[in-house]
């Protein structure tokens, strides 16, 4: 298994880049950006640069939504960053996108899974060059070609949660990137697992990421850090995620109402040590290791290491490399 | 005056930084990187070439707002503004109508599409001011609508090659009270030693493309309407471009075209300079390759040169 850095489009450009220097200097090669819609930065520009300062390491989009950008442009602009970056540098993660996100730019669309499932055909047919002739709810293509195409494959990754997305992905996606309660995890990866099994290339390698809360701790007096990002984090949980985590409804909906309403410093007064067993990975680089080798052995390929990941950001990076290279 | 050259977003990324480090060194100032459905994603060619230079300027466009949203646009060039300095320009407007129409977008708006131009660009320039990114908008324009909103932008880059048809743009975008706006024009061009038919060629089908995407009105006052009505009824009912080239009249070459032999270049230019044109952006297919950027920026020094030795 391989430990991974996160970062999100929405941070500083300065930050993004010294995160992934850190991380390459403590032996990480794999980079996710987390699309942080509207903010600041364009998540495939992020990408590029990248792809351009490190030429060695690997960058994943984590994920962007195929409601927010044209397919003709997600298709291009992958195909652009698998030219600028080479060797199969670049991943693509699909989703719907946060649906406040989608609220909030007037997006409705009743179907996702129909939406994910042509996304994911349409840009295989584009990056072969086939002329497309196409119409769904989301999508409209006539006579439709790109100038470039593809000789290698570009692995899509599905960024979904409910069930059935996550079957859809077992079925048509190159790998799927989790996040969630443990509980709800370990549910998750079973169903995809089954999904895999059963689709029509049960033989293919499918690649699992786990993306969850991770914060390097030394004293518990930092615990407040953690307390805030898993009030934040179960604030944006969807109630189906949570009832798959068998986590109590009410009590997350208090902590909900909390932080909307008195802000997330009062709300984080709420997670108790049960909760952040539940959602965060936390602790010393040590006891982080371990817990990622426990997924590890739940057929994990890859976990995130994201923000806010520890007090002190430089050496929480240091450490948790070099624990993992001890570990692994 | 200012001089640029427009990559082939056709061509791959390597080729095309292998092209822009060469303009960059035989000092041309600007590169402009075009953004169509069918083409590379313009911010990460735009990001490969500013990682391979050091000091020329980069254009983004044209960007079609109906393609992209306004805050995608600017977080765009917020994002390269951060990564490699303060080198970017940006040029937006619609967008060719028949690419768009190809990924299911078509040119309207509840507002009127030069209306939502407008607010587009003031969107872009708003999220811009916040990141505080000091980047120049041009309007890509060619139609006397969208030509009568130049005057909000920062500058507008004309659609035209031929000086009359310049002079009328110029005409129709009317007084502009800002000082920094600017003028200038983006065509299809080939600049040439040695005449090649097959560049020609490419000249021949990019004007065509220009000419069949341009509006009725634009076509009625260059006397084109008639000319091209067949080819165009046969291209929306589905034939291709190559078999409607034998419809398209030899002139639109010299109207959306600079297709020139070097020694002549200067003497084009000087006219234009005549007609408030400050920069000139030479779009494909004169980047075909290295020679014909060589024969280019040759040319330029020689103007350049002509120039300084006329001034002093």
């Amino acid at each position: 298994m391989q430990v991974d850095i996160g970062v999100t489009s929405g941070m500083q450009l300065k930050l993004i880049l010294k995160v992934i220097k850190l991380a390459q200097e403590a032996g990480l090669r794999n980079v996710w950006i987390g699309d942080d819609i509207g903010l600041r930065h364009d998540v495939f520009t992020v990408a590029s640069i990248i792809l351009l300062k490190y030429p060695k390491v690997n960058v994943g989009i984590g994920i962007t939504s195929p409601l927010l950008m044209n397919i003709s442009t997600i298709a291009r602009a992958s195909v652009s960053l698998t030219e600028v970056g080479g060797d199969m540098r670049f991943r693509l993660g699909l989703g719907i996108g946060g649906l406040q996100d989608l609220a909030r730019l007037g997006i409705t669309v009743k179907n996702h899974k129909n939406v994910l499932r042509d996304a994911v055909m349409l840009l295989r047919k584009i990056w072969k060059g086939e002329k497309l002739l196409f119409k769904s709810e989301s999508f409209a293509l006539e006579n439709y070609y790109t100038r470039h195409i593809l000789e290698s494959k570009i692995p899509i990754f599905f960024g979904v949660r409910g069930p059935k997305l996550l079957k859809l992905a077992g079925e048509i996606a190159d790998g799927i990137i989790l996040s969630g309660p443990r509980t709800y995890l370990e549910k998750a990866i079973r169903l995809v697992r089954n999904s895999v099994e059963k689709s029509q290339e049960s033989t293919r390698s499918f690649h699992y990421v786990v993306w969850v809360p991770t914060i390097l701790i030394e004293k518990q007096s930092d615990l407040n850090l953690v307390k805030r990002t898993v009030a934040f984090v179960l604030a944006d949980t969807p109630n189906k995620v949570l009832k798959m985590a068998e986590l109590n409804l009410n009590r997350i909906g208090e902590i909900r109402t909390v932080c909307q309403q008195s802000g997330i410093e009062k709300a984080a007064l709420r997670v108790t040590s049960d909760l952040i067993n539940e959602v965060a990975v936390h602790g010393s680089a040590k006891q982080i290791c371990e817990t990622f080798h426990s997924l590890e052995r739940l057929g994990i390929h890859e976990v995130v290491f994201g923000p806010p990941y520890g007090v002190n950001l430089e050496e929480a990076i240091m450490k948790l490399g070099q624990a993992w290279s001890g570990f692994s | 005056m200012k001089f640029g050259l427009a990559v082939n977003a056709n061509e791959t990324v390597s080729d095309i930084v292998g092209k822009c480090v060469e303009a960059e060194r035989l000092v041309i100032d600007c590169v402009w990187v075009p953004d169509a459905p069918v083409q590379l994603y313009a911010s990460a060619v735009a990001s490969a070439v500013a990682a391979s230079t050091k000091k020329i300027q980069i254009g983004l466009g044209l960007l079609s707002v109906f393609l992209h949203t306004p805050a995608q646009i600017a977080n765009s060039v917020s994002t390269l503004f951060e990564g490699y300095g303060e080198r970017f320009e940006l040029c937006i407007g619609p967008g060719d109508r028949n690419l768009l129409k190809s990924v299911g977008i078509h040119l309207y708006h509840p507002d009127g599409v030069i209306s939502y131009l407008l607010t587009a660009k003031n969107q872009i320039e708003k999220i811009l001011r916040k990141n505080r990114v000091r980047c120049r908008i041009w309007l890509g324009a060619q139609g006397p609508k969208t030509l009568e909103i130049s005057k909000f932008f920062d500058g507008v880059l004309l659609n035209y090659a031929h000086p009359n048809t310049i002079e009328w743009a110029v005409d129709k975008v009317g007084h502009v009270k800002r000082k920094d706006f600017q003028f200038g024009i983006f065509s299809s061009s080939y600049v040439y030693q040695d005449f090649d038919p097959k560049i020609f060629n490419l000249v021949r089908v990019s004007s065509a493309i220009v000419a069949l995407g341009a509006s009725e009105a634009v076509l009625e006052s260059l006397g084109l309407r008639d000319k091209i009505a067949e080819a165009k009824r046969r291209l929306d009912s589905g034939t291709t471009l190559a078999k409607v080239m034998d419809q398209i009249p030899d002139e639109t070459v010299e109207l959306f075209s600079i297709c020139k032999p070097l020694t002549e270049l200067g003497k084009y230019l000087s006219v234009l300079s005549k007609s408030k044109i400050e920069h000139v952006v030479f779009g494909y297919p004169q980047n075909y390759s290295e020679e014909t950027v060589k024969t280019l920026a040759h040319a330029l020094k020689n103007w350049r040169k002509n120039e300084r030795h006329r001034k002093s």
